[in-house]
């Protein structure tokens, strides 16, 4: 298939591994699955440490669930991406340990205390799931089931994210302010999630054309505005006035001032070149590095589990 | 031999099981399968599996998804209003409806 009829038939879920497609499209939806997987990967460890950390078993079992479905998204995408034949899920899970693989913004970013966690159990969570439900019609078939099973989870995810925000909202004054302040930290980097605006979106043509991307990244931030400013409101946070948003009644919601966020910090953290985050690429290598031996023995022809396997 | 029969009815949709032919090669497996399963009902394609080739374990073998008390993980639990965004709306819908079809133990 030439790319002239990738674009004529790019429909949702028109392309299957059977579909002889051209390299252009294989290495760009192998890129744009790749980033998801391992963002997947990256937000888990996030929020690994509050499996203990939680103040309560519920939230600690609910942790644990959320922790468990993301790695399980991860290794999804990176199915749905070996599919395409550019890349193995060895390869890219070696990428991301040696801090070539890149992934979304907010997880460069230390996560460190309680009153933290809605911002992403909620807000980024909540983000994601803008985009992700566009990418139910993604013209890759695999990409494309691999959302139905995630869109289903993620329902819990958020939910679960709005409660402990609501208990931390309606709970005692130092632990209002202290989410307060969480959320001055983190709603300029919740904003950068869709990145810059499409003009400046480099990519974005290219994958629109081919069905991989039915949303642009301005539709995606409104959207996302739109559902989560009230919310945030709702709870007694205060937006703060940097970067600025208004309500625009033409432009059908809530208008961001781009120019206030920090783009330049943004550009380093695609690029994995943020030192601060550095420490996040390297907690997660060493986490592989220490379980390399169960991968080891799973392959090895010789080991018990292959053996009962019947592997040869 | 056995072959087992998944359909799939459009372009994009999952394959899901619909039957089984008997047949000496996979060549015939693929023809008695286009007849059996594919003449009638709207098909888009079939796969065709020889059966020693699948894999089964059951609720017999198996507790999917765990023996304890998993309330923590269903959207349902959370008493939080999810009709700010039709995604999440529609995420809850899906799960309550799986609940539903689970019983409530889970
Ligand atoms: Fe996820
Ligand atoms: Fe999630």
């Amino acid at each position: 298939m030439d790319l002239a009829t990738v674009e004529s038939r790019a429909e949702p879920r028109a392309f299957s591994p059977k579909h002889d497609l051209p390299e252009e499209y294989r290495t760009g939806a192998t890129r744009m699955l790749q980033f998801h997987a391992n963002s997947e990967i990256m937000g888990a460890y996030l929020e690994k440490p509050f499996i203990r950390q939680s103040p309560s078993l519920d939230r600690k079992l609910a942790f644990s669930a959320k922790v468990q479905d993301e790695i399980g998204h991860g290794q999804l995408l990176y199915r749905a991406a070996e599919a395409l034949g550019v890349k193995t899920r060895e390869q890219m899970l070696d990428e991301l340990a040696n801090g070539e693989g890149k992934f979304l913004n907010c997880f460069h970013y230390e996560m460190t205390d309680w009153w933290e966690t809605p911002m992403i159990a909620f807000f980024v969570d909540g983000a994601a799931m803008k985009r992700q439900a566009t990418l139910k019609n993604s013209s890759w078939e695999p990409y494309a089931h691999a959302m139905d099973k995630i869109c289903f989870e993620e329902g819990f995810h958020i939910k679960h994210g709005e409660d402990v925000l609501r208990e931390l909202a309606t709970g005692s004054k130092r632990e209002q302010k202290l989410l307060q302040e969480a959320f001055e930290e983190w709603w300029p980097r919740i904003l950068q999630f869709f990145g810059p605006t499409d003009d400046q979106s480099t990519h974005h043509d290219f994958m629109a054309k081919v069905g991989l991307k039915t949303a642009s990244n301005d539709e995606l931030r409104q959207a996302f505005l739109n559902s989560y400013v009230p919310k945030a409101e709702k709870y007694g946070l205060e937006i703060p006035d940097e970067p600025r948003i208004h309500y625009d009644e033409d432009a059908g919601g809530y208008v961001l001032e781009e120019d206030d966020l920090d783009w330049e910090e943004f550009f380093a953290i695609t690029k994995n070149d943020y030192e601060p985050g550095l420490n996040q690429i390297d907690t997660r290598a060493a986490a592989q590095e220490a379980v390399e031996w169960v991968r080891t023995s799973l392959d090895a022809s010789d080991s018990p589990a292959a053996a009962a396997a019947g592997g040869d | 031999m056995r072959y087992e029969v998944f359909r799939q009815d459009k372009p994009g949709a999952y394959h899901t099981h619909c039957g089984d032919v008997h047949a000496p090669d996979r060549e015939m497996a693929l023809l008695f399968a286009q007849i059996q399963h594919g003449r009638r009902m709207q098909t888009n394609s079939l796969w065709v599996v020889p059966k020693e080739e699948i894999g089964e374990v059951d609720t017999d073998e198996a507790a999917f998804g765990g023996t304890t008390d998993k309330a923590y993980r269903w959207a349902t639990t959370y008493n939080v209003d999810a009709s700010f965004a039709e995604e999440i709306e529609a995420s809850e819908r899906e799960q309550a409806a799986e609940e539903r079809k689970r019983g409530s133990d889970d």
